[in-house]
């Protein structure tokens, strides 16, 4: 079954067949049905006007000889009751019926017992026709006897009690010579004497044999068989004879009931005429009914439904048989037809097979067709110069985009080389612990992340340049150049961020900007110093979650003069600074909902609550966290994340000691003797301690000559700090605001007096320390010059 | 030739004369024939009787019997009197009226322990309600006991005698009709006329539930031929018994008879008529087939007929039975 289907639905001309025969035989099934519908109710309609003819004509005759019957028989009773006195008269007129009407059986006058005293108990006139080899003869004689008490017999009581003349329910009369039995019925009116009272009755018979040779050979068709029952449901003719006089109608339904043959048997005996569809003796059949005059008997012709439609059904059947082979030679040829037809496509399939395996320059087969597949194979033929041609266009296409493509992946390993990458890129840091993540949304993508130590100092950034793409990238690693430069002179983020907006934004012929968050922390005290330049605001996860406040500053790009904020805050140990950039609360899902800031919080306080601030785990739980959100949707924007956590708060000051000195240069040796015995307590060697006066010597010099307007008095605080790894110099002043770090280098490479004046003394300091930071903070400059113990410096 | 020895020889001649009357009474007794007339055309009512002339009951008693059924219209009492049969069936008050009018019967055996007549009305009326009605009866004198519940339930029926019911009734001639509920009721049903709860009456479920048929002889004819009544009556049981036991072959029997005297019947109608009349054999307090008799039931029926003045004098149980021995 499964194999056939498949054939018709690889088989379009099989299809297509099935499609029009099924139609057409609809179309026969429905015009057919129709024809067969009407075709069947004429054939009804015909046989009931046939049964109704017949039962028409049979009950017309029976009625006109029993009109006779009663005519005779009213003339009689007038004769009868005129001479009522004379019973001798009565044999005369009985006898008279029978004499006057050939066709009469037999005739009785009889009268109440005693009405005649000299008669007795019984009188009644009887004659009967017999049949002789001379001829019929008639014998009248008295027929009342102790034998024969008429006055109990039907015939006798039925006018009597009904008052009325009456035809009797048929009866068998067995004549005992000739042994032979007649059917009869008889018409019987009673006797009235002067006072109205009944005296008798006369009763003449007629034979019903004639008509039972009439009914009996009915026969509408071939099978068919007539039926009369009396008023009783008697038989009186029936095919079977034995059923005559001895079943009724209801008979069988004493042991089975039937309710279609009782309802037949009670419509007959009503007298009602019709016709009724049922099933007798398991033969379907239609009995045609109707009465039989006033006798009370009813006459139906049973035909079975066979033989009624017999015709009919032959006919049906053989129709039916033309319409199925019609049908079936039907199939074949349009299946012959079709498929001659769309031979072509079939090789024209054959033929696009061979193109789609890649012989695009096969021949087609020349078709003179003009018709819709002489129109489809030109149409194909275009088609497949068409297609030869834009292959050709592809496979170049293809080759350039494989290049673009490789190049981007090159850029693409470019920018995130450009990035920290390896993780934990400090990990013998035990005061600070970092880790980052950036994934583009595109090969390469626009998002950027930067961190480094310089001192003890922790510089980092991160930023979302607008657009994506390469453009993005592009501006992405500019900007992450500029801030590496910048930020090696800088020490405070609002400078930095200055420097770079004014440096970008003067080469930014595209109107690109990026927002850029860039920290400064303070590894020894923790303390942060910040510029948040339109960037999303980073969380700070210590003994909660907080969002750390961020001033309103526009985006790098824009403006060159913009003057940016610097923010502070402390960061305790422990807490993790969390950055990340628009890409992570604006990651869609494939609804387009967004992830949202609310989020991003919820996960971070979940982190806290599981002790999962570390970097990488807080990075990696954020990650999952959008992961999930995200689902299977393409992602929108990059998302980087970048998670600081400090760790230690530096307190490991050996010693601490510091001096305070007037504004004036006279002061100096009392300062290279703080000096000197601070490095003596650094361990320093004489030559390094040597370096570091003079560096020291230097810068204060500097702030006591040009931090306070002349001859005004100030001071300058210096305060040493001697650590394991170093020993920090920090000098305050509360003169004018200068950094002495953005003093240009020198070109040592001029001669001295090519040189400009000033700057060497910064370039001293710078070459001896290793740090060199300013700050200003509280109206103080704060310098801070940093030596490191190194075993270079320090005795043995 | 002395006196003694005319004596001896008158003697001797008295005393063969006497032997020879008794081997002769013995011999005609032997011989005799009895006429069986059941009280109706043949049907599966007497099927008990036919049972015993086909099976050879009768013969196996040494009984010769002719089974003589009457016509339509002479009752089969007629025939008793006239001496044309010996032996009839009669319902036990059709028995009661006969004894009463002066003809002494003998019951020899009792076949019926249960009433079965019914009044049937036409139209689906209550019998009891038509009060003036008229009501069909048999013109051979069945429906005593119809007569006595019309006096005392004060109905009034006119009562038309008729030879044969079903087609008066069906015609719409009679109001009502009695019928028996073996014959009749059947007839009544195969012509169309449903039955129900209402339009039948059961005189058995009013107190009038008397025995019916029995077989009879004429109290002198009885006297006469004792042994020969006391064999023919064990033959007739022995073929109800027989019939009750084997229903299907009985029914078949019943039918030769019926086919044979032609009588408008049919099967059907005698399956249900012969399992109407087994029913009927069988007593109501015992549950068996007693083939007796009641005293009880004669009393009553002669009470009731005494009541509405159908018997003139009183019939008693011991003027029906006489005791063998007795």
């Amino acid at each position: 079954m499964k194999s056939i289907i498949t054939y018709i639905r690889r088989k379009l001309s099989v299809r297509i067949s099935l499609w029009v025969v099924m139609f057409a035989a609809l179309i026969f099934i429905a015009a057919l049905s129709f024809l067969f519908y009407q075709a069947r109710e004429e054939v009804g309609t015909e046989a009931i006007s046939k049964a109704t003819q017949i039962l028409d004509k049979t009950s017309l005759r029976v009625e006109g000889i029993m009109n006779r019957v009663e005519v005779a028989s009213g003339m009689t009773k007038w004769l009868v009751e005129r001479h009522i006195s004379n019973a001798d008269s009565m044999f005369v007129y009985s006898r008279g019926m029978l004499t006057n009407n050939a066709d009469f059986y037999n005739c009785s006058i009889a009268f109440e017992p005693y009405f005649f005293q000299k008669w007795g108990r019984y009188f009644s006139a009887y004659s009967k026709r017999f049949a002789g080899t001379g001829g019929d003869s008639i014998r009248t004689i008295q027929g009342g006897s102790d034998n024969y008490q008429y006055f109990y017999v039907d015939w006798y009581l039925m006018p009597m009690l009904l008052d009325q003349p009456c035809w009797t329910e048929p009866y068998m009369d067995l004549d005992v010579r000739t042994n032979t039995r007649e059917m009869l019925t008889s018409y019987c009116q009673s006797l009235k004497d002067e006072q109205g009272r009944s005296i008798g009755v006369i009763n003449t018979s007629i034979s019903l044999n004639w008509l039972s040779h009439i009914i009996a050979g009915v026969k509408p068709y071939p099978h068919s068989y007539s039926i009369m029952i009396g008023r009783g449901g008697t038989y009186f003719i029936h095919p079977d004879t034995t059923k005559i006089t001895r079943e009724t109608i209801f008979t069988k339904t004493l042991e089975q009931p039937d309710t279609a043959l009782t309802a037949l048997g009670h419509a007959m005996q009503r007298g009602e005429e019709g016709m009724k569809r049922m099933n007798i003796d398991g033969v379907d059949s239609y009995v045609f009914y109707k009465p039989l005059g006033h006798t009370g008997c009813s006459m139906a012709i049973v035909c079975p439904e066979s033989d009624v439609f017999g015709g009919f059904n032959r006919l049906r059947r053989a129709v039916m048989a033309i319409v199925y082979i019609g049908l079936l030679l039907m199939l074949c040829a349009f299946i012959r037809i079709i498929t001659n037809v769309l031979s072509p496509l079939r090789r024209l399939a054959n033929e696009a097979e061979t193109i789609a395996s890649g012989q695009f320059d096969t021949q087609l087969p020349v078709m003179k067709r003009i018709d819709e597949i002489g129109q489809l194979s030109h149409s194909f033929a275009d088609m497949q110069q068409s297609l030869v041609k834009y292959i050709g266009e592809l496979k170049d296409t293809t080759a350039q985009k494989a290049s673009i493509e490789r190049d981007l992946h090159i850029a693409s390993r470019i920018q995130m080389g450009m990035l920290p990458k390896a993780f934990p890129t400090y990990p013998d840091r035990d005061d600070v612990q970092i880790y980052a993540s950036l994934v583009p949304a595109k090969e390469v993508g626009g998002d950027l992340f930067d961190f480094y130590f310089r001192g003890e100092k922790l510089f980092f950034c991160i930023g979302d340049v607008s657009g994506k793409g390469v453009p993005a990238s592009l501006f992405m690693a500019v900007t992450r150049s500029i801030f590496r430069t910048v930020s090696v002179h800088e020490t405070m983020p609002e400078r930095i961020v200055t420097t770079m907006n004014k440096t970008i934004a003067e080469m930014n012929k595209t109107q690109m900007f990026v927002t850029l968050f860039v920290g400064v922390l303070d590894l020894p005290t923790g303390e942060l110093y910040y510029c948040n330049a339109g960037h999303d605001a980073p969380l700070l996860l210590g003994a909660g979650v907080s969002t750390l406040a961020c001033d309103s500053n526009i985006p790098v790009g824009f403006m060159p003069s913009w003057n940016y904020s610097l923010q502070k805050t402390q960061i305790s140990a422990g807490t993790t600074i969390f950055l990340f950039t628009d890409g992570l609360p604006e990651a869609e899902d494939a609804t387009q909902a967004q992830f949202r800031q609310e989020r991003v919080e919820e996960v971070a306080a979940q982190a806290l609550a599981q002790q999962r601030q570390e970097p990488q785990q807080l990075i990696g739980l954020m990650s999952e966290a959008v992961g999930q959100f995200v689902g299977g949707a393409e992602q929108s924007d990059d998302l980087t994340m970048m998670a600081i956590q400090y760790i230690k708060e530096q307190d490991d000051v050996w010693q601490r000691k510091s001096i305070v000195l007037p504004n004036d240069v006279q002061e100096v040796p009392q300062l290279n003797a703080f000096v000197e015995e601070v490095c003596e307590a650094a361990g320093f060697q004489p030559g390094v301690t040597l370096q570091v006066q003079l560096a020291v010597e230097e810068a204060v010099v500097n702030v006591m000559k040009y931090a306070y307007l002349p001859d005004t008095h100030g001071h300058v605080t210096v305060e040493a700090q001697l650590r394991e790894n170093s020993l920090t110099f920090i000098l305050m002043d509360s003169g004018k605001p200068f950094d002495p770090t953005t003093v240009p280098e020198p070109d040592i490479t001029l001669s001295a007096t090519q040189r400009a004046i000033g700057g060497l003394g910064m370039h001293l300091v710078r070459q001896i320390m290793d740090s060199v930071t300013y700050a200003r903070e509280d109206h103080l400059n704060v310098l801070t010059l940093v030596k490191e113990r190194t075993r270079g410096s320090v005795c043995n | 030739m002395s006196i003694e020895h005319l004596t001896r020889k008158l003697c001797g001649a008295v005393a063969c004369f006497v032997l020879f009357c008794g081997v002769a009474k013995a011999m005609a007794e032997e011989d005799a024939t009895i006429v069986f007339t059941p009280q109706w055309t043949a049907q599966a009512q007497f099927a008990g009787y036919y049972v015993a002339e086909a099976k050879g009951f009768f013969r196996e008693a040494g009984v010769k019997v002719r089974i003589d059924h009457p016509s339509a219209t002479q009752p089969a009492m007629d025939r008793l009197r006239n001496n044309e049969c010996q032996a009839t069936t009669l319902q036990l008050c059709q028995a009661l009226e006969i004894v009463g009018g002066g003809v002494p019967l003998v019951n020899i055996l009792q076949t019926s322990m249960n009433n079965a007549m019914v009044i049937v009305s036409a139209r689906d009326k209550d019998p009891l309600t038509l009060k003036g009605a008229r009501v069909g009866i048999w013109s051979v004198g069945f429906g005593q006991l119809a007569i006595c519940m019309s006096i005392k339930d004060q109905l009034d029926y006119q009562w038309v005698r008729f030879a044969q019911n079903v087609n008066l009734f069906v015609s719409g001639a009679l109001d009502a009709t009695l019928a028996m509920s073996y014959n009749e009721y059947y007839q009544l049903m195969q012509a169309g006329i449903r039955m129900t709860d209402k339009n039948v009456y059961r005189f058995c479920e009013h107190g009038y539930n008397v025995q019916e048929d029995g077989v009879y002889m004429t109290r002198d004819y009885y006297l006469s031929h004792p042994e020969l009544a006391r064999r023919f009556a064990e033959a007739c049981r022995k073929g109800w018994e027989w019939a009750a036991e084997h229903p299907d072959e009985t029914l078949d029997i019943v039918m030769n008879y019926v086919n044979r005297d032609r009588i408008a019947t049919n099967r059907v109608l005698q399956r249900l008529m012969l399992q109407e009349v087994l029913r009927l054999q069988v007593d109501r307090e015992s549950g068996k087939r007693e083939f007796r008799l009641r005293q009880d039931m004669v009393r009553q029926a002669c009470d009731l007929m005494l009541e509405h003045k159908m018997l003139s004098r009183k019939v008693t149980y011991e003027e029906l039975i006489i005791e063998q021995g007795k």
